[in-house]
């Protein structure tokens, strides 16, 4: 009984504070992305609607329709077209409804520039 | 939610309509959902049992979920209990994309647990990502069961889950719909 | 009316019984007369047998007379009572069942009319006044119960298992009558009343030879281990009120012999005759329950619990002899009366259970357990006279079973009373080995009633069977028995004290029931039970929250869903236990008992799964037969071979061996 004891008494309380605190490890958690839509075009989304593995991504006119529920934060999209996507850093992404998690992104980078 | 009355639903599901802001006033249907979380808030707010089903997952959300229990993350303290019996459970923590083969199963642990109870989806396979729907999947649990919360993630971390839990006792609010997932000039100023 | 009266009327029944079954040469109608009057014979039996508990002994009667032979001597004993009811029981309950289970034939007519004769035979035993009567009336039940055996002697096993019968009643049978000629001859008198009277005047080392010639002689019958071999082989061939009237009755002759000769015709005898008989009836009963539990046909299974049980009744009687050894003349009564009570519920249940067997065997076509399954849904009424009978034979409160068993162990717990630490310790041994018994009792019948009546049917035979037409009235009768012989255990046990009054002259009753409905085991200081209280607060426990909750306030709204059952998607009838793999931990823990072989064979080396079908074979080794039958046997074989030349069929050789042998007992008288 007495090493453990000692153990955690010399380490403390390693049971993290949340929801009343903020937890340090979130900061390194692999994350959806967030899009840059004045860098999406439709050339630029049709790439990342190929790259994504988990089909997540689907373009309709000229909105980007990301579904976050079906995303597994892999990094390809970010990876395929660099400043398009950068990781968003939210890792409380729990919704009461299924729609919540779709997101309509406009695609307002114009064609060429 | 149900309380056992799958007539009985809280939430409309129109796509791209956000939660109400406050002060706006709630529709009957909001409200009498509004009232029945309450309810079930006050019920469940101490202390709620998880019954975990896995419907074909590769088990890495299972893992994440057995680490709720280590003590780094300790759901225990936050009222939350595993239970493998259905009889026992207010919870159901649903993973994998329901391969058909599971599918009777799955509505028969459904039905075991007494209401109310909550359904929550866990995983991007549970919520559609990932397979597609043929012959040996449905590719979405909400195929076969009613689901009241989604939570994303390939695994979804621990901290993801205690998030999800929280908000399915209404506990903490949900963020995910107020966000745009659209980064713009100011946000990344600010990052 | 005596109780002689009540014989006399009992036995013409069953004469006039077997005469209409043979003139009607197997005719439906006279079959059925046949049984009436057996069913009135047995309930005259009934009267008999209580009239002589309650009034004692009575006169003696004589008829006939012959210097060769003897008299023909009847009394009706109150020891006797016990059995002469439960036989009048028995009878009436199988005549109600042979009313409806029998085909009518010619066959029919002889086996009716050969069990009509063994139930009178059983009567001229009870009744029986004289050494030879007794003999001659044991004899021929033992050959009539060799002809029921044999009612269907084409079919496989059957003649060996009747064989075995016989020739194991036939040893016995040597053994009783050298018993009955020691002590006829050191009394000089054939009468029993009169054995009785003298038989203090015999020398102790005759005493104890007598009684144990009379211990292993009747034995036999009864089916002390191990001359108990040839239940498990007659039981399962023979037809099913046979199998009962075999279990319910002949083998409790075997008890009655040996409380004959304990109680009746012996004074008390030394304490190590009375250990010797307590721990026979002690290994009896363990290892009966311990080979029941091995068992997948239904009637070896009750074969051995009937083994089982005798060995319950020896112990009781065993104790009963052992306190009276050390003076102690209430338990000595005690015990007694608790023996004689265990032999009526075993008698009544054992019966029931037998029939029902039958009931079984008749709609299913199979007596396997691991055939069977779900007989409650198809046979609900027989599931719920089994049930009856189950609860009793497991000593489960408030049936009778739990009484006697309860006497019995309250008997055996004041062993501290005798006064030697050595003999307290020996009866608590007994004790603990009939707790073990109680034990497994319980689970052999959870399995020999769960398997066959509860879960899923295993097969198709017993998925289709159907109760119309099955015979109900006779184990209903039995049922109804084991209720009232445990809420009126007051009255029974009034009635044996009675008896047990009259063979012992210790009177009981004061001590026994103050107030009239609880019983005290004979003293007053150690513990008090009362069945028919227990019965009522067992009801009322059970019915009246049911009552409250009926009729209370309206409940919330509910829902009814299936039993969660894992989320099965369906559940298939192999999946179920069988009979053998629920014994398994009694394999597992006794098997230096058991040694069992296992024999296992597969098509070919592959790997599991595909190497094709495996033949796996366990068997329990056959202690008995292989360690003390066969080399018994073979030595007989071998001497009868030695001998064999002296038939040498010559005529001169035999004329040379008639005059060897005259000149020797000329030479013998002469000196």
């Amino acid at each position: 009984m007495a090493l453990w004891f000692l153990r955690g008494l010399r380490r403390g309380v390693v049971t993290t504070g949340y929801p009343a605190r903020s937890d340090d490890s979130a900061a390194r958690l692999p994350t959806p992305p967030a899009f840059r839509p004045a860098a999406l075009d439709r050339s630029t989304a049709d790439r990342l609607v190929a790259v994504c593995p988990s089909l997540a991504l689907r373009r309709e006119a000229d909105v980007l329709v990301f579904d976050v529920g079906a995303c597994t934060a892999c990094g390809r999209c970010q990876d395929a077209v660099p400043g398009a996507a950068a990781p968003s850093g939210e890792f409380e992404l729990a919704a009461t409804s299924r729609a919540h998690l779709v997101k309509r992104i406009p695609l307002l980078r114009e064609a060429g520039t | 939610m149900t309380d056992g009355d799958p007539a009985l639903s809280s939430q409309q599901d129109q796509p791209g309509v956000p939660p109400p802001a406050s002060g706006s006033e709630p529709g009957p249907e909001l409200a009498a959902g509004r009232q029945l979380s309450e309810r079930i808030a006050r019920q469940f707010g101490r202390s709620l049992h998880i019954r975990t089903l896995d419907t074909g997952s590769c088990a890495a959300c299972e893992q994440e979920i057995r680490l709720l229990a280590a003590p780094h993350y300790d759901l225990n303290r936050l009222g939350f209990f595993f239970t493998p019996a259905p009889r026992h459970a207010d919870l159901l923590m649903v993973t994998g994309p329901m391969v058909r083969a599971f599918d009777v199963a799955a509505r028969k642990t459904y039905e075991a647990m007494p209401g109310p109870k909550i359904v929550v989806a866990t995983g991007a396979c549970a919520l559609g990502g990932v397979y597609q729907p043929d012959a040996f999947v449905h590719g979405s649990v909400a195929e076969i069961l009613s689901v009241d919360v989604w939570i994303p993630g390939c695994p979804p971390s621990p901290l993801t889950l205690l998030q999800g839990l929280l908000v399915a006792v209404d506990r903490l609010a949900e963020k995910v719909g107020g966000l745009s997932f659209a980064a713009d000039e100011t946000q990344e100023a600010a990052q | 009316m005596s109780a002689l009266t009540w014989f006399y009327l009992a036995a013409g029944g069953w004469v006039l019984a077997a005469a209409a079954a043979l003139a009607g040469r197997g005719a439906p109608r006279l079959i059925h007369t046949a049984c009436v009057l057996s069913g009135l014979a047995g309930a005259a039996g009934i009267a008999g047998g209580a009239s002589a508990l309650w009034w004692g002994n009575s006169r003696v009667v004589s008829a006939g007379g012959s210097v060769i032979v003897g008299t023909l001597q009847l009394q009706a004993s109150s020891l006797a009572g016990a059995f002469a009811a439960l036989l009048g029981l028995v009878a009436l309950a199988i005549a109600a069942y042979a009313f409806r289970y029998h085909e009518a034939g010619p066959h029919t007519a002889i086996y009716l009319a050969v069990f009509n004769l063994a139930c009178l035979g059983c009567l001229a035993v009870l009744a029986a006044a004289n050494v030879v009567t007794f003999l001659v009336a044991w004899e021929s039940v033992a050959l009539l119960c060799y002809l029921l055996i044999l009612r269907h002697p084409g079919r496989t096993d059957v003649a060996g298992g009747a064989f075995w019968f016989l020739a194991l009643s036939e040893t016995g049978f040597v053994l009783l009558v050298a018993a009955f000629v020691i002590l006829a001859a050191k009394t000089h008198s054939m009468q029993l009343d009169l054995i009785a009277t003298r038989a203090h005047l015999v020398p102790a080392g005759w005493r104890d030879a007598a009684y144990l010639l009379a211990l292993t002689g009747f034995g036999f019958k009864a089916g002390l281990v191990p001359l108990h071999v040839w239940l498990p082989e007659a039981h399962p061939v023979a037809p099913a009120d046979g199998s009962a009237f075999l279990s319910g009755l002949v083998v409790n002759l075997g008890a009655y012999g040996i409380a004959l000769f304990a109680f009746r015709l012996l004074p008390v005898g030394p304490a190590w005759l009375g250990l010797l008989t307590m721990g026979a009836g002690a290994i009896t009963a363990a290892i009966g329950i311990l080979y029941a539990l091995n068992e997948r046909d239904l009637k070896r299974f009750l074969a051995f619990s009937t083994i089982e049980n005798t060995g319950i009744i020896v112990t009781a009687f065993g104790a009963a002899m052992t306190f009276g050894a050390y003076g102690q003349r209430a338990l000595w009564a005690f015990l007694l009366l608790a023996g004689l009570y265990h032999v009526a519920n075993h008698g009544t249940y054992k019966t029931l259970l037998f029939l029902e067997a039958g009931v079984i065997e008749h709609t299913t076509g199979t007596r396997d357990m691991d055939r069977l399954g779900g007989l409650i849904h198809r046979l609900p009424r027989s599931a719920v006279i089994t049930l009856i009978g189950t609860l009793g034979i497991a000593a489960l409160p408030p049936l009778n079973g739990f009484v006697s068993e309860w006497l019995i162990f309250q008997g055996l717990f004041q062993g501290f009373r005798t006064g030697s630490h050595l003999v307290g310790i020996l009866i608590v041994v007994a004790a603990a080995t009939l707790g073990l018994t109680g034990g497994l009792a319980i689970y052999a019948f959870v399995r020999g009633y769960g398997i066959p009546f509860l879960g899923m049917a295993r097969t198709r035979q017993s998925a289709e069977a159907a109760e119309t037409g099955q015979p109900v009235a006779g184990p209903g009768l039995l049922a109804v028995a084991c209720v009232a012989l445990a809420v009126g255990a007051p009255l029974v046990v009034l009635a044996l004290s009675r008896a047990v009054g009259t063979v012992t002259g210790v009177t009981l009753r004061p001590d026994l029931l103050p107030g009239n409905l609880t019983i005290i085991p004979a003293h007053t200081d150690f513990s008090a039970f009362s069945p028919t209280y227990l019965t009522v607060f067992l009801v009322a426990v059970t019915v009246v929250p049911v009552l409250i909750y009926l009729s209370g306030r309206p409940g919330a709204d509910s829902v009814t869903v299936p039993v969660w059952d894992g989320g099965m998607v369906t559940f298939r009838p192999r999946m179920q236990y069988s009979a053998m793999t629920f014994s398994a931990p009694t394999r597992v823990t006794f098997d230096a008992l058991y040694r069992p072989s296992v024999s296992m064979h597969r098509a070919s080396d592959d790997p599991a799964g595909r190497s094709g079908p495996v033949h796996y074979e366990t068997e329990v080794t056959p202690v008995f037969q292989r360690y003390l039958y066969t080399p018994v046997v073979r030595a007989v074989e071998w001497l009868a071979d030695v001998i064999r030349p002296m038939q040498s069929g010559d005529v001169n050789v035999y004329l040379l061996y008639l005059f060897l042998v005259i000149l020797a007992a000329y030479l013998i008288g002469a000196l």
